[in-house]
């Protein structure tokens, strides 16, 4: 019995070490590239930061960089705030077009794989050059939707807290579908290891199709979709082309803004992130937890 | 009829039933799919098409979308002001060429590993490194960058080609996509290699990536872009000109120009963008059937 311990400790103890050793490197990394740098921005936060010939210099400045940017600029909380409001309307639309593509992906067809390359295509399409010149000549919104005469009247009649969202999803519509690649992908994958034989049976209790979705279908991808929905978040908010980041930038180096301000709005930002995850987080999780059960 | 569409749209598969080839039934799928996949490649098309632009569509309002004059002005401009440079345009794209192929092969081993100790091994400060991963894939790039510039500085890695690729190797967004896609590996198939005296690398190398074929695909269509249009990098870290890449390069040219002669940097931008933007094409192409074929028969259910 006690020899029996011992093992299992050693064993335990061995099996830990391995895990380090192949995490190792990435700590590594991670500690000098991202955590270092992060924790260092903090500090910067707290301090009005001057930029001088022999080094920087750090005034402690306590909270006011955070209180300025919330309470005196007046440009960061709207910008925020825009954000906030254009990540809650995409995510949905990106998580719900990204499944019905899945589940089409999904079934047999000729020119399945020719289609999936083709839905795969937006990871090369929102990063890097195409964006950038496809939002250098405006071709990512359609600026004509909001103008004409029938959608304006609509979008007028409409209360003040819905105009924007609604016009940005008008407009942008096509944007919000670029972000999919990689949530298709997930879909997919996670639509090929549900157990066919759960379908199988499902047929012979006679379950109808439509319930087999929302009994079967719709809660096996519970997972996939709480990780689907936290990449779509991320890559919004890291999106080059957000304004957000873009105001950040432009402020680290702007003379009234400093390094020091811009450290305190990205935390700010990322504060406004957290939140938007929280809640994403709160609204799946409870499925996805219940299905791993 | 009604009911058998519906089985199919959710994904029950009655093998054997389906056709094999093409059959009017499966005319819908086209229907709903084709018009998407179309609306999918426009982006594609666009920057083709724009890089051939006159500069008189180039500006059109409303923008058009396909080139009516093709020219090749928009390349010949380009290049005269490429052979007009003081460092030949080979030595950039060498750079970049390098930099790309280590740093797409690095991070992916840096990446796959971490993610196989955080899925597949019991530690205790497992749980908190993924969450630490998951938090710190959140925070703005930009805003680490000063700090990042004096760990760079102290380590001495200014102004060297490492400063181009080991930053970008512990990549958050990397271990967050394999980590997931390695927690739906049955944890039986680990086990029964253990059984079979399988050490903790061959289980790696020889079970685990070959399981993920898709995920890493996926990670290294991310990173070659990330690491070939990097031209941040070269701006902020690198001083001697024989050492920056490619994208940098043509940053330049295009922002240089558009101070001056904004209607031909224009087009000069558009041109460099295809450029640019041609090796990622390249590489999704090349890599997409591993995303795609291997995920449907990888030995998982």
């Amino acid at each position: 019995m006690k020899i029996l311990r011992r093992n299992l400790v050693t064993l335990r103890l061995r099996e830990a070490l391995h895990g380090y050793g192949f995490i190792a490197l990435w700590v590594v990394g991670f500690l000098f590239f991202t955590l270092f740098p992060l924790i260092e921005t903090f500090h910067y936060s707290l301090n009005q930061v001057t930029v001088t010939a022999e080094g920087i210099r750090l005034d402690f400045v306590e909270w006011a960089n955070y209180t300025r940017a919330l309470f005196t600029d007046p440009n960061f909380i709207e910008l925020v705030i825009g954000y906030a409001i254009e990540t809650i309307v995409s995510v949905p639309i990106v998580l719900i077009f990204s499944m019905i593509i899945a589940l089409f992906l999904n079934l047999k067809f000729r020119f399945k794989g020719l289609f999936r390359t083709i839905f795969f295509l937006p990871v090369i399409i929102t990063s890097g050059p195409v964006i950038r010149e496809l939002t250098a000549q405006g071709a990512t919104v359609a600026p004509g939707i909001a103008n004409t005469p029938a959608v304006a009247e609509f979008l007028t009649q409409l209360p003040r807290t819905l105009r924007n969202p609604v016009e940005y999803l008008l407009t942008s519509f096509i944007l919000i579908l670029w972000f999919s690649g990689v949530q298709i992908l997930i879909y997919l994958s996670s639509l090929q290891k549900v157990d066919k034989s759960i379908y199988e049976a499902a047929a012979i209790d006679g379950a109808s199709a439509w319930q087999t979705y929302w009994k079967i279908t719709l809660p096996s991808l519970s997972t996939a979709t709480l990780i689907n929905a936290i990449y779509t978040i991320i890559a919004l908010s890291h999106f080059s082309e957000n304004k957000v980041i873009q105001y950040i930038y432009d402020q680290t180096y702007a003379v009234q803004g400093g390094i020091g301000y811009a450290s305190a709005m990205a935390f700010l930002y990322f504060a406004v992130m957290i939140l938007l995850l929280g809640i994403v987080y709160l609204f799946l999780a409870h499925q996805a937890k219940r299905e791993r059960n | 009829m009604r009911r058998n569409w519906f089985r199919r749209f959710t994904g029950v598969r009655n093998r054997g039933i389906n056709p094999q080839g093409f059959h009017v039934s499966q005319l819908k799928f086209y229907l709903l799919l084709l018009p998407l996949a179309v609306f999918m490649l426009l982006p594609i098309v666009f920057i083709f098409s724009s890089a051939f632009k006159p500069p008189d569509e180039l500006y059109a309002y409303p923008p058009r979308f396909f080139v009516v004059n093709p020219t090749f002005k928009n390349f010949t401009d380009l290049f005269s002001k490429m052979s007009s440079s003081g460092v030949p345009v080979s030595r950039y794209l060498f750079n970049s060429v390098v930099i790309t192929l280590v740093a797409v092969a690095a991070s992916i081993l840096v990446s796959s590993t971490a993610a196989y100790a955080l899925s597949k091994k019991r530690f205790k400060l497992k749980q908190t490194l993924f969450a630490v991963n998951t938090v710190a894939l959140m925070f703005v790039p930009i805003a680490v960058t000063i700090p990042r510039f004096l760990v760079i500085e102290r380590l001495n890695l200014l102004d060297t080609f490492w400063v181009h690729i080991l930053p970008g190797l512990a990549m958050p967004v990397g271990l967050f996509l394999l980590k997931q896609f390695m927690d739906s590996i049955p944890n039986e198939v680990i086990e029964a290699a253990q059984i079979d005296g399988a050490s903790d690398v061959q289980i790696y190398w020889r079970i685990i990536l070959p399981m993920i074929r898709p995920a890493i695909a996926t990670i290294a269509i991310l990173t070659f872009q990330a690491a070939w249009n990097n031209a941040e990098t070269s701006a902020l870290y690198v001083n001697t000109e024989s050492l920056k890449t490619f994208a940098f390069y043509l940053s330049t040219l295009t922002t240089a120009t558009t101070g001056a002669n904004a209607v031909a940097g224009q087009g000069i931008a558009a041109a460099a963008a295809l450029i640019m933007f041609l090796p990622n094409l390249i590489i999704f192409i090349l890599l997409q059937s591993q995303v795609m074929s291997t995920m449907s028969h990888s030995g998982l259910k």
